[in-house]
């Protein structure tokens, strides 16, 4: 019997296919926004997670107030503060380093981009606890100078002319070497990076003394919130002011996931109103299908149909239309999802789409769901109406 | 054999103040088997009777028995079983549904009863192919002319084999000769048996009933 009530509604669906066409867009347009606005912002927290990871998460950041990353000025951190620091045990290795912007020359063509400079002696450790990989030639070697590793934008974006191992490029008017390529790193700021020596980049930006970032190795991550306080309390004794911060990796990770959950609530918010719109569009169509088909339903009724025949039929067809659109909205939302992956790519920043099950059965079960809410009102109103009155209905 | 009776039966609208009686106390008697004509002039109600002997709309006062059952005070879910199984509609304007081909708009009666498709099928078949419409089996309405339309109507009227066909003006939207032919169908049915209550504003076709009633003003008149 729910077979027979299904084509019914099937053949109804198809006779009125423009207003059904037009009932399921409107379905289609929420579902495929729930869908893909949920879709990124999960790819976005892995993503950001995953970049988090390579940063190293036993690792602890000291950097003079106001330093928010590599580019920004910061004053007041010193060698002096990075041998207090090494003297506390619990430390694996501590490296001080110049993180600034300076002019780049290749083959005539000037860019402009961050210099990271750290101990020669200390490259090895530096990639290798991070994970990240030296694609093309070789890290730097302790005793090396004037010798540069390059972001993998830098050798291929940042001048007309792809950089080579071996290239020379001249950093503020000094000439290095390229020995080293990174592989993509998957942010337009790291990607666009060149490292040197701590030594080459005290010379080319004419510091002596200071640090703009000491990169804390810890030897066990549960020593990390001890060692943080500890390294407070011995910057501040030595130092005699505050002028500093500290900062671990699950601190960071806490601030930009609060960003991020706000980011969330705003992308889940507009798509959950664009689909009670939908919702909104399903209801006002079935309610002008109903009304439209009055006539029919007395006629049903007349030829033996009872109340809940009726109401079976259309919510078979409300909940139809709901899936359907359901369906279209899913497919379109996870390809839309999927597009922004190169394009975010090109933008500088890799998001790794990831479609998960879950979202897209939640897409589909809530579409259904909102076809049949849609389709109740109407449908028990039009199961409702006595026979003579729908027969009479013009 | 007593079909339908009803007894004093009245339908009263009220429009705000004023409380029309398009139905002003009828009691009349239907035996198995008769040719009723229902005539009388524009507004006398006799459509109005018809919706309610076929269980479309609810007496104000008074009771109808149908094979000796009071209907007047039954639920809506038992009146839909009546209508479906014990009665047969035909209307002057055919009402068949829209996105339904005529074999399934012939069948549909017996969906809302229950009967396996295929007995469905085949039983539609039968009585499209006795109303002369074999080969138009697989057209919607609106591929169907008038007279083709109102032939489906009556085989859908037939389908669960009901006691009694209500036909409120049939040839109402036809011309003369369709009309008479589907008349001919009519006759036909109630030479093998069917009762048949036949609405008509032409005096012509109440010479084929065995029983006239003529309505006026909501009250009953009858002649043999
Ligand atoms: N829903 C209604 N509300 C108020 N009055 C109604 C309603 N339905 C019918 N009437 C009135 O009841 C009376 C009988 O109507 P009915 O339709 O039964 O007439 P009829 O005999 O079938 O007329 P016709 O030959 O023109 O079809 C009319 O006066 C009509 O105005
Ligand atoms: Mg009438």
């Amino acid at each position: 019997m729910f077979t027979d009530y299904f084509l019914l509604s099937l053949k109804s669906i198809r006779h009125r296919k423009l207003r059904s066409w037009l009932t399921v867009i409107g379905i289609v347009i929420g579902v495929a926004a729930i869908i893909s606005l949920m879709t990124l912002s999960r790819s976005l927290e892995n993503t950001i997670e995953d970049q988090f990871e390579t940063f190293g998460a036993n690792r602890i950041l000291i950097s003079a107030k106001g330093f928010h990353g590599p580019g920004s000025l910061s004053q007041g951190l010193t060698t002096e503060d990075a041998e207090t620091i090494k003297k506390i045990s619990g430390f694996e290795y501590v490296i001080s380093g110049i993180f600034r912007s300076a002019e780049v020359r290749y083959k005539n063509e000037i860019g402009f981009t961050i210099i990271g400079g750290i101990p020669s002696e200390m490259y090895e450790e530096f990639y290798g606890d991070t994970g990240i990989e030296i694609e093309g030639g070789r890290n730097i070697r302790e005793d090396e100078k004037y010798v540069a590793i390059i972001g993998s934008r830098v050798a291929t974006d940042m001048f007309e002319k792809d950089v080579h191992v071996g290239d020379k490029i001249e950093i503020a008017q000094q000439e290095f070497r390229v020995v080293g390529i990174l592989e993509e790193i998957g942010n337009a700021q790291d990607d666009n990076q060149i490292s040197i020596s701590l030594d080459a980049a005290r010379e080319i930006f004419d510091e002596e003394e200071s640090i703009d970032l000491i990169i804390a190795q810890v030897k066990s991550t549960s020593d990390i919130p001890q060692l943080q306080e500890k390294i407070e309390k011995e910057l501040e004794r030595k130092r005699g002011d505050t002028n500093f911060q500290v900062l671990t990796a699950s601190q960071i990770l806490e601030q930009i996931n609060q960003i991020l959950g706000i980011m969330q609530i705003v992308l889940v918010g507009i798509a959950a109103i664009s689909l009670i719109v939908g919702a909104i569009g399903i209801m006002n169509s079935m309610y002008t299908s109903v009304l439209e088909r009055t006539k029919e339903i007395g006629i049903m009724k007349a030829i033996g149909a009872q109340n809940k025949d009726i109401l079976t039929i259309f919510l078979i067809e409300s909940g139809l239309i709901g899936l359907v659109g359901g369906i279209i909205g899913t497919i379109l939302g996870t390809s839309l999802a999927l597009a922004v992956g190169p394009f975010s790519k090109s933008a500088g920043f890799t998001l790794n789409i990831t479609i998960e099950p879950l979202v897209i059965i939640l897409g589909l079960l809530f579409a259904f769901c909102v076809g049949i809410i849609a389709g109740v009102l109407p449908a028990w109103q039009a199961s409702r109406l006595k026979p003579i009155d729908a027969l009479r209905y013009e | 054999m007593e079909l339908l009776k009803l007894e004093n039966v009245y339908k009263i609208y009220s429009l705000g103040e004023e409380n029309i009686a398009a139905i002003n106390g009828i009691s009349l008697l239907i035996n198995k088997g008769d040719f009723v004509a229902l005539i009388g002039p524009s507004g006398s109600g006799k459509s109005t009777a018809m919706n309610l002997i076929g269980c479309l709309d609810i007496a104000s006062k008074g009771n109808m028995y149908l094979n000796g059952l009071n209907i007047q005070n039954l639920p809506e879910s038992n009146l839909a079983q009546i209508r479906g199984k014990k009665i047969g509609f035909i209307f002057q304007t055919f009402n068949l549904i829209p996105s339904l081909d005529a074999l399934e708009n012939v069948a549909l009666p017996m969906t809302f009863q229950n009967v396996p498709r295929p007995i469905r099928i085949k039983r539609a078949k039968e009585l499209l192919k006795q109303v002369g419409l074999a080969d138009r089996i697989y057209h919607l309405p609106n591929q169907l002319s008038g007279g083709q339309k109102q032939r489906v109507a009556i085989a859908r009227s037939l389908i669960n084999d009901p006691d009694i066909i209500l036909a409120d003006e049939p040839t109402g939207n036809l011309d003369t000769k369709t009309g008479d032919e589907i008349m001919n169908i009519l006759v036909d049915l109630n030479k093998k048996g069917k009762t048949i209550i036949l609405v008509t504003h032409n005096h012509e076709l109440t010479k084929l009933a065995n029983k006239i009633i003529t309505l006026k003003d909501g009250k009953a008149m009858e002649a043999q």
